[in-house]
């Protein structure tokens, strides 16, 4: 499948040529540090300095490579379709051909930092667990009442969340009954089929 | 089988698999590392550095080293919820394979040197809703309002300073009560013959 580059794109993508060769290298290089690490604005302006182009041209160039590497690494397109892709920019085989590279030598490594972007759903942390007995209250005295109270801390994107929940003991033995009846279920048949499957 | 300070259960596997981790060391050494265990079990800062120092003579690696200190907490924190004496300590660690003559009998020293101190920090981090931290007061006395032109009445003013465990924030909740409804609270009944 073909990659479909914008008017935008290819106008950012147009500074490459200019640049020269061995400055492809030099912004395939920050495309590839803006990706793992977020952008470098100080990294950029010193390579701006060093290739004698302005700043904005270099911003753009390394932004527009980074998107094309995305976008390429995310459709996991072939290297041929790569090429047509990046033919209709009108560069010299040499370019086409550094640029090729950096996208085949990087595939996999991109890959993995999109796969880590998927948004996720809170995930447990740990478990606190106390086990009272109400003996009594304002209006009723003399009961035996047992509650086991649980502190459910929960990871949600970097961020700590807490849920606090009571339960009587028999609720709980309940809920454990569930779960190992949820558990129990990857045993069937019907579930040890697909997991054989998708090995 | 069935271990006391496993909570009368059975030794989780991978209790059983570092203690041959553990008998590699030097028991002046173990001495040394539980002590650093320990520290950072009482809520100390454990010295990682001095942990590495004393265990590259047994030429662990770094996933050694680190399931070394993992067991290591796991016994004594186990031990200390389970109310295991030290002498029971030894003989059932000694049935886990840990050599005795120094290995379990020097573990199980400091263990015994630091069980009170470590119960009493285990219960101060059992789980607990949120603390009361103080309670200030204020009596005001009101003379007159937009509604009433004498009111001449007294007014409590209550703040409740609460803790919240983890953030270490104190929330402030404020109350407001007429002075018969301040008897309620104190009493638990109105005070005769005054309607609330």
């Amino acid at each position: 499948m073909l990659l479909v580059l914008s008017v935008e794109h290819r106008a950012h993508l147009g500074c490459l040529p200019r640049a020269g060769d061995a400055a492809v290298g030099e912004l395939g290089r920050l495309a590839l540090e803006q990706l793992r690490r977020g952008a470098a604005p100080r990294a950029c302006e010193s390579a701006a300095r060093k290739l004698n182009i302005s700043v904005d041209i270099i911003q753009h160039g390394v932004e527009g490579l980074v998107y094309l590497l995305t976008e390429s690494s995310k459709l996991m397109i072939s290297e041929a379709d790569f090429q047509d892709s990046i033919n209709v920019l009108g560069f010299s085989d040499e370019l086409n051909k550094s640029l090729v590279q950096l996208y085949l030598d990087n595939r996999k490594e991109i890959r993995s930092i999109l796969g880590e972007l998927a948004p996720r759903l809170p995930s447990y942390h740990s478990l606190e667990w106390r086990l009272d007995v109400q003996l009594a209250s304002r209006s009723l005295r003399q009961q035996i009442k047992p509650a086991v109270t649980m502190k459910l801390h929960l990871n949600e994107n970097e961020d700590r969340t807490a849920q606090v929940l009571q339960t009587d003991p028999a609720t709980l033995l309940h809920l454990i009954q569930q779960l190992e009846q949820a558990l129990g279920e990857m045993k069937m048949n019907h579930c040890r089929r697909i997991v054989r499957n998708m090995k | 089988q069935r271990f006391r300070f496993c909570g009368d259960l059975d030794c989780p596997d991978w209790v059983l698999a570092e203690i041959s981790t553990l008998a590699k060391i030097s028991s002046v050494k173990l001495k040394l590392i539980c002590a650093q265990v320990l520290r950072d079990l009482l809520g100390e800062p454990i010295e990682y550095d001095k942990i590495l120092k004393l265990t590259s003579d047994a030429k662990l690696e770094s996933g050694d080293v680190k399931a070394t200190i993992a067991v290591l907490g796991f016994i004594l924190s186990s031990a200390a919820k389970h109310n295991v004496d030290s002498e029971s300590l030894s003989s059932e660690l000694q049935q886990l394979g840990l050599p005795k003559a120094e290995h379990a009998s020097g573990l199980c020293r400091s263990y015994e040197e630091k069980q009170s101190p470590l119960q009493d920090r285990l219960r101060a981090c059992s789980l607990r809703l949120s603390q009361l931290g103080s309670v200030r007061w204020r009596v005001d006395y009101t003379l007159s309002s937009s509604e009433l032109q004498e009111v001449n009445e007294p007014v409590v003013h209550l703040t409740f300073n609460m803790r919240d465990r983890e953030c270490e924030k104190m929330t402030a909740i404020p109350v407001t009560l007429s002075a018969n409804k301040f008897w309620v609270l104190l009493a638990g009944e109105a005070l005769r013959g005054v309607a609330v």
